[in-house]
């Protein structure tokens, strides 16, 4: 035991030095996201302002995103992945209403929403808050739907980050003007995040058991879907994802990639309603109805990595009929 | 003189004893005609698949690409021979002129027979007179050929005229009423000539994704136009050095005396027409902006045609009728006419369909190639049969002067 | 038949034909009038959309009572093999590889808005009707093949196996079937709707919408609305994302075996600047060597006038030359002998002449 008192000594320091990481993360951390830590001395959460040069006494502007820093910065590979530069300031320092030459012009509206940008020679390439979440999309679980219908851009798609609380008029302008505190700053964003609720999705449950397909039963059996099962399976693969929690703001948001172009609502119309079983002439690009069920159902799994059953595998979803086969095999026989 | 040539008289007409002869060529011809015979059953009652290559990627073969191809091209001393003697009045051709349109007719008449072979409602061919598809090129060709054979018959019919005029005399009214409508058909024939040559380039204008770039050009009825003519030239020379080979001795004394200046001064002429040609290849090479294809395996086959095929005899002429040396200028002829043969295949078969994998080209089976050698021999007997019964190579001592 | 008479019938013919043209592309539903094609149909191949299914080659086969397939139509081995139409599949199912997936595309013809076959035909065989279908009728097919030739898609397949009755034949857009006012039977077959049946029109707007609401699924450009101077039947194809793309523009189109060097002309204009100096060399290749020969026997008749005068020269000189002799012979030796000298003088002149016509003429060409 000739290091016995070294060894003790650093464990010693150790220990004292998870708990005063410890003790100094709980502090300042809000609500928002208490189990996660933050790497930087970064606020946890901050509001960002339109920021502009132009004046504006009345305070006219978008309303402002607040951010959640610490959750982001725990997704992402590193901070250059946002802050392209290398440089850890703030977004509105180059890139303003009005774009600035530090930010080589490139508007605030741009650098937060532009669906790509194109690829640098040298350095990063930069991303937009929209570029990055659409690159989440092709996630396995989220491709199914996402890879048929696209984010319907309305109101509350804006409103799902655009969404401050609590802002006064001042504080508009204020923060427009870029000279609001950071106090202030963070606790309009603690306050926005901490109140803020998720929409509760619609349950497995709530839908029915199984659905027998048989409207167009003909050659093969009507198909059995298991309708509460691959609800289920969705709801169990996107449950810990926060960006799906934050932007599927409906509760029928998860139903609406089959159940689509009708009101959202929880006793959705049939298919056939729309989709007619020979082409509709005043409307030649909806799809037939055996092709729309094909077209979602295959379009899903495919998205979603679902190798089986195979798309030409016809009858692993619906068992040929008795008396077809024969008659199709007389219809071979009769044209030869 | 010396020459014994046989003039059909009333009582003897025929003059079949050199075909019964057991030489290497009547050997030959007998073997490939009695194959070719087979054949041609085999390909009338079992269909074209039966006997050919031909795909539905490559419709085209050797039937086309040798028989009408080639056949029409090389057959085209014809209305070169009768342009020069008649219209430009070079008037010691006036002996090449009757070998020239017997050959001629013989040429296109077989190419017809070729025809039949490659046409899958054979007996249908009328049919384009009465369904005509004026927006085809190949309408046109058919226009012009079957128009053309009817010309080059009235013109080579003065020779079956003299020969059976002893026996029935009103063939000497036709005889005179062609005769006196020489010039006329010249004109008509050289007029034909122009158009279906050129068209028979102009047929491959609608496939540009199909042929290769190198070879591929607007300006490709030019291009078989003015080869036609060296073609045209060239084959009075080269069939005339299998003539006098064979058939000296059906050949008079004005024939034997012109032969030679005939070669020289046709040399003369390819070899200017060669060199346009090879000019305007060059320049089609430069205008289509087609120089990075040389450095490939195609370039390669293009500079062996255009160098080898072209360039090389245009120069060989050059310098053999410069010297008076025959034996260049019939080496040249032949260059010349392997040449054209060696364009119309790159055109028709080894430069079509370029793009497509090898699986699916096209390499023309042995009975393609017997029958086209089939449709060859067939040439060849009938132009013996024909210039050991008719005045072709010597004057009929009956019609001396008279035309 | 003389030349005169045969250049007007040679010029009426040519006539005759503008004008059948013209009535041609009346009929068919306007080639020269605008719109083009108005009310056409046309059917949108979606390749994203396709599974490789073989239930249209299974839904051709069965509407056209054609024979059956070599192999079963559920044996999706033969998708391993690149394949092409044959006289009895009118339309296949390729399977083909782009950016590591596999894409399946429908084969079968594209029913040109102004098809090379129809051009090519010389006898008429083919013709792109109203509803959009471009149809054979074989009874007047005489075999040339011309239109395989033609055709850039390489479409149409013949039946080299038949003696007697050998035809081309080709996927007939089901013109029957569309008169009845049923779909095609590929179309109807299909289970994915990667067949759109529509009018070319409303197509073109259904392909456009469908890439501009997944951009990133769909290559921008709707193969067909132009190639080959547009067709009935068009292609959309996958898109690869820009970061695996090659540079080369069009490969997704090229790596599913369409062509992207048609141009968008009809393949028939290609023909046309030949066929159109056909008037032109007829006109005037005559005149041309008309002329020309005019010039030869002009300068054979100077030529011959020429030397006429000279011997008629010389004859003049020679007859004086020898009157002065014989003069003075006369002078000196007396009259009698000047008649002996006259008539041996004469004699001698005869027949030097006599030898030079008959090396003139044997040097002469006839």
């Amino acid at each position: 035991m000739r290091n016995g008192t070294t060894l003790l000594l650093l464990t010693a320091i150790a220990v004292a030095g998870a708990a005063y990481l410890t003790l100094g993360d709980a502090g300042p951390a809000p609500a928002a996201a208490p189990a996660l830590a933050s790497v930087s001395d970064a606020p946890s959460a901050l509001v960002i302002f339109p920021v502009g040069e132009k004046p504006n006494p009345e305070g006219v502007g978008m309303k402002p995103v607040a951010f959640n820093h610490l959750l982001h910065e725990n997704r992402v590979e590193n901070c250059e992945s946002c802050h392209h530069t290398g440089d850890t300031a703030a977004c509105t320092t180059c890139h303003t209403l009005e774009g600035r030459a530090e930010g080589k012009f490139v508007t605030l509206a741009q650098a937060m929403h532009s669906p790509n940008s194109a690829r640098k020679g040298q350095g990063n390439t930069p991303q937009s808050c929209t570029s990055c979440h659409a690159k989440q999309l092709q996630r396995p679980e989220c491709a199914g739907c996402h890879s048929i219908v696209k984010p319907a851009r309305s109101e509350t798609y804006c409103s799902t980050c655009h969404n401050v609380s609590g802002l006064t008029k001042g504080d508009m302008v204020a923060g427009i003007a870029g000279s609001l505190p950071d106090g202030r700053n963070a606790e309009l964003a603690v306050d926005t995040l901490k109140t803020r609720e998720n929409p509760v999705q619609l349950q497995p449950a709530d839908g029915p058991y199984k659905v027998f397909i048989d409207e167009i039963a003909d050659q093969y059996k009507a198909s059995m879907f298991a309708h509460r099962r691959h609800v289920a399976s969705l709801m169990e693969r996107v449950k810990d994802n926060s960006l799906a929690a934050a932007f599927h703001n409906q509760p029928t948001t998860l139903c609406s990639t089959c159940h689509h172009y009708s009101p959202l609502k929880d006793t959705p119309p049939k298919c056939g309603s729309c989709h007619s079983q020979r082409i509709n002439p005043a409307n030649p690009e909806r799809p037939q109805l055996k092709a729309a069920y094909h077209l979602l159902c295959m379009g899903c799994h495919k998205g979603m990595n679902v190798a089986r059953p195979l798309n030409t595998s016809c009858v692993t979803c619906h068992k040929q009929s008795e008396a077809k086969p024969a008659d199709s095999a007389a219809a071979k026989l009769g044209g030869e | 003189m010396a020459h014994s040539i046989h003039i059909p008289t009333k009582d003897k007409l025929f003059n079949l004893g050199e075909f019964f002869t057991l030489t290497k060529g009547n050997i030959l011809t007998a073997v490939i005609l009695a194959g070719g015979l087979i054949i041609t059953l085999i390909r009338f009652t079992q269909g074209i698949g039966s006997v050919t290559n031909l795909s539905d990627v490559q419709p085209w073969g050797m039937w086309i690409g040798f028989d009408l191809l080639c056949g029409v091209t090389l057959a085209a001393g014809g209305y070169f021979t009768t342009v020069a003697c008649y219209v430009m009045g070079m008037k010691h051709f006036h002996s090449a002129v009757r070998p020239a349109v017997t050959t001629a007719f013989l040429g296109y008449a077989f190419v017809v027979v070729a025809l039949l072979y490659d046409l899958g409602h054979w007996w249908r061919l009328p049919y384009m007179f009465f369904f005509p598809g004026t927006t085809s090129v190949l309408f046109e060709v058919g226009l012009c050929v079957a128009t053309y054979l009817t010309v080059l018959f009235v013109e080579f019919s003065v020779a079956p005229c003299e020969w059976l005029a002893e026996k029935f005399p009103f063939l000497l009214k036709w005889r005179a009423l062609v005769n006196r409508a020489t010039i006329i058909l010249t004109i008509f024939g050289v007029t034909l000539s122009t158009l279906h040559q050129s068209s028979l380039g102009s047929l491959f204008l609608i496939a540009p994704g199909k042929l290769h770039p190198l070879w591929y050009s607007p300006f490709i009825p030019m291009f078989f136009f003015v080869s036609s003519m060296a073609a045209g030239g060239s084959m009075v020379i080269f069939e005339g050095m299998f003539a006098h080979r064979g058939a000296h001795h059906y050949m008079d004394a004005t024939h034997l005396r012109e032969a030679d200046e005939v070669v020289f001064s046709f040399s003369k002429a390819v070899s200017f027409i060669l060199f346009a040609y090879f000019m305007l290849k060059c320049i089609d090479l430069l205008v289509q902006a087609n120089t990075p294809y040389l450095c490939s395996g195609y370039g390669l086959l293009w500079l062996v045609e255009i160098l080898g095929f072209v360039l090389l005899p245009a120069f060989l002429y050059a310098r053999g009728s410069r010297e008076r040396n025959l034996k260049i200028c019939r080496f040249a002829a032949a260059n010349t006419v392997l040449g054209i043969v060696f364009n119309r295949f790159n055109v028709s078969m080894i430069a079509h369909n370029y793009a497509l994998p090898s699986a699916e080209r096209y390499f023309p089976s042995i009975w393609e190639i017997w029958i086209s050698c089939f449709v060859v021999t067939m040439i060849v007997t009938a132009y013996r049969f024909i210039v050991y019964h008719m005045p072709v190579l010597y004057e009929h001592p009956n019609f001396k002067g008279s035309h | 038949m003389n030349r005169r008479k045969f250049l007007t019938i040679l010029g009426s013919a040519g006539v005759a034909s503008a004008l059948g043209t013209a009535k041609v592309a009346k009929a068919a539903g306007g080639t020269h009038t605008w719109p083009y094609y108005e009310n056409s149909y046309g059917v949108l191949h979606d390749t994203t959309r396709c599974i490789g299914c073989r239930r249209c080659e299974e839904g051709c086969n069965k509407v056209n009572n054609l024979p059956g397939p070599d192999k079963p139509f559920d044996d999706l081995s033969v998708l391993d093999k690149p394949r092409r139409m044959t006289p009895n599949a009118w339309t296949v199912v390729n399977k083909y590889e782009l950016d590591g997936k596999p894409v399946f595309r429908k084969l079968q013809c594209f029913h040109c808005n102004d098809p090379a076959c129809a051009s090519a035909c010389f006898a008429k065989c083919f013709q792109k009707q109203p509803d959009g279908s471009v149809t054979y009728d074989g009874s007047q097919c005489v075999g040339c093949r011309y239109c395989m030739v033609a055709c850039p898609f390489y479409v149409p397949s013949f039946e080299y196996d038949d003696a007697w009755d050998p035809l081309v034949q080709k996927c007939t857009f089901c013109e029957p079937r569309l008169r009845e006012g049923k779909l095609p039977g590929c179309v109807e077959a299909c289970p994915m709707d990667a067949l759109t049946f529509g009018r070319r029109s409303d197509l073109i707007k259904v392909a456009r919408a469908r890439i501009k609401a997944n951009p990133d699924k769909y290559a921008d450009y709707i193969y067909g609305e132009w190639d080959a101077g547009g067709t009935a039947w068009m292609v959309l194809v996958p898109a690869v994302p820009a970061e695996h793309s090659l540079a080369e523009t069009g490969h997704e189109f090229r790596a599913l075996g369409l062509d992207t060097h048609l141009g968008n002309r009809p393949m028939g204009e290609l023909t046309a600047g030949a066929l159109g100096a056909v008037p032109m060399i007829v006109a005037f290749w005559p005149v041309l060597f008309g002329g020309a020969y005019a010039i030869s026997k002009r300068r054979e008749a100077m030529h011959k006038a020429e030397t006429e005068t000279i011997i008629r020269d010389a004859r003049e000189d020679m007859a004086n030359v020898m009157d002065a002799a014989v003069r003075k012979i006369a002078e000196t030796q007396g009259p009698g002998v000047a008649d002996t000298a006259r008539q041996a003088m004469a004699d001698a002149l005869r027949t030097r002449e006599e030898t030079c016509a008959n090396r003139g003429h044997h040097g002469e060409d006839k």
